[in-house]
């Protein structure tokens, strides 16, 4: 049902698009009402020109070298920050790398005065033992001579005890006194040297 | 049939003096989008901020101009265009926001859909490059452009020929015709769903299509928008391709 009206559309159009051929003279007022839809008109190029000019001459001196000077700036800004990122990032390698070789000279330090803690404390514990050592040999023979003289001691004053025991028994045993120096005085020698009696 | 009442073709496209009528400055419809595709983005400029950290308005103002350097200049001439950064981002702006009144109320109508900017700026384009051509190759240029070394000798005068009605007519035509017609077409195709909506409204049952239509007329604004910002980008583009084709021709 739409077609014809279509068509005529269509129709219209392509009369419109082809009417190429200005009539001499139709154009009215140098710019308005023309014949052709085609032909240029005088006036609407008049007015083109002019605004295009001025805009081209505006975008030139006025409106582009504030844009352009704000572009380059913001460039420039954007570079000089990541140059200084760059610069800092180079720093802190630079400082981390010298940290790391301090660290490491720290950690050699450290080592060596361990090392040299350690000697010493060796040295200081060889030395104490060495020490503590001849304190307890010197004690242990403090102690030897100790119990040697308080042996002696003992034997000595056992032996007329035992002298007497002696001396008693066998004169129990033989039936008569034995309680002359003399037998006396064998005894205490028999006493004193166990080993030469006989 | 269906109360369409299509208005005359002559009305879509040409529009009466506001004044000035017989003289070359009369102002009609299409002065006035030029004057304001000349006012819109100078007061862009100005108004938006220049800080380091863009924000709202400069954003669009510095995105406009990087769109340029990097889509535009840098694909087609590599660094040394950056020198034709004004003359392109102009005319990137000028043929941007004077197709845009195509779908701004009131105005609904592209300037570019009349053939005096196109041809204006297509002429321009031509005369940009063939002076630079000859600025950077002098009469080399033309020489290399009708006599080209690089085909067999029996073939340069067909070639040469060729070449020359390239250069100096049909580069510029085509310039100027892709953009005239495709904005032309586009709001021919607008006014013509604009048309249907109205008449399947007022046409009883038919109303039923009225989503269709209407939808298609949405439709069709926003992929006119598309369109006049490709055919600025292609228009600048191509400017920016031949002044590269002039600086090395044997490119």
């Amino acid at each position: 049902m739409l077609n014809p009206v279509v068509t005529q559309i269509s129709v219209k159009a392509a009369t419109f698009l082809l009417a190429a051929e200005e009539a001499p003279g139709a154009e009215e007022g140098g710019g308005g009402i023309t014949s052709s839809p085609i032909w240029p008109s005088s006036s609407e190029m008049f007015w083109g020109i002019l605004s295009f000019t001025a805009l081209y001459l505006l975008v030139r001196f006025v409106l582009l070298p504030p844009v352009q000077r704000i572009r380059n700036d913001r460039a420039a800004t954007i570079q000089a920050d990541k140059d200084a990122a760059s610069l800092a990032r180079s720093k802190v390698a630079s400082a981390s790398a010298e940290v790391e070789d301090q660290l490491a000279g720290v950690r050699g330090e450290a080592q060596v005065v361990i090392d040299e803690a350690r000697a010493e404390a060796e040295a200081e514990r060889q030395r104490l033992v060495g020490r503590a050592e001849r304190e307890v040999n010197a004690m242990r023979e403090l102690a030897a001579t100790e119990v040697s003289t308080e042996r002696a001691e003992a034997l000595a004053s056992l032996r007329p005890q035992v002298a007497d025991l002696a001396v008693g028994a066998a004169s129990r045993v033989t039936g008569r006194s034995m309680q002359s120096s003399s037998v006396r005085s064998k005894v205490d020698e028999y006493l004193a040297n166990p080993s030469n009696s006989n | 049939m269906l109360g369409l009442e299509y208005p005359p073709i002559e009305n879509l496209v040409e529009w009466p003096n506001y004044f000035g009528d017989g003289q070359i400055w009369a102002l009609n419809k299409i002065g006035i989008i030029s004057l304001l595709a000349l006012i819109i983005p100078t007061v862009m400029f100005l108004v938006s901020k220049k800080e380091l950290v863009p924000g709202g308005l400069q954003n669009i103002v510095e995105g406009v101009v990087e769109f340029i350097e990097d889509q535009v200049i840098m694909p087609a001439m590599g660094a040394q265009g950056l020198k034709y950064l004004p003359l392109l981002l102009t005319m990137f702006l000028f043929i941007f926001f004077g197709n845009l009144f195509e779908v701004i109320p009131t105005f609904q109508m592209p300037a570019n859909a009349r053939m005096a900017n196109p041809l204006f700026l297509a002429v321009l384009s031509l005369v940009v490059y063939v002076s630079i051509g000859f600025k950077a190759h002098g009469f080399a240029f033309l020489k290399d452009t009708a006599w080209p070394g690089f085909v067999p000798v029996g073939l340069r005068p067909l070639v040469g020929l060729i070449e020359l009605l390239t250069v100096f007519i049909l580069r510029p035509f085509a310039l100027a015709v892709r953009l005239f017609a495709n904005m032309l077409a586009g709001h021919i195709l607008l006014v013509t769903f604009g048309v249907l909506c109205i008449s399947v409204f007022t046409a009883g049952i038919i109303v039923i299509l009225l989503p269709l239509t209407f939808g298609m007329l949405v439709l069709l604004t926003a992929f006119e928008i598309f369109v006049s910002f490709l055919q600025a980008f292609v228009f600048a583009l191509l400017t920016a391709v031949f002044i590269d084709s002039s600086l090395n021709p044997a490119h």
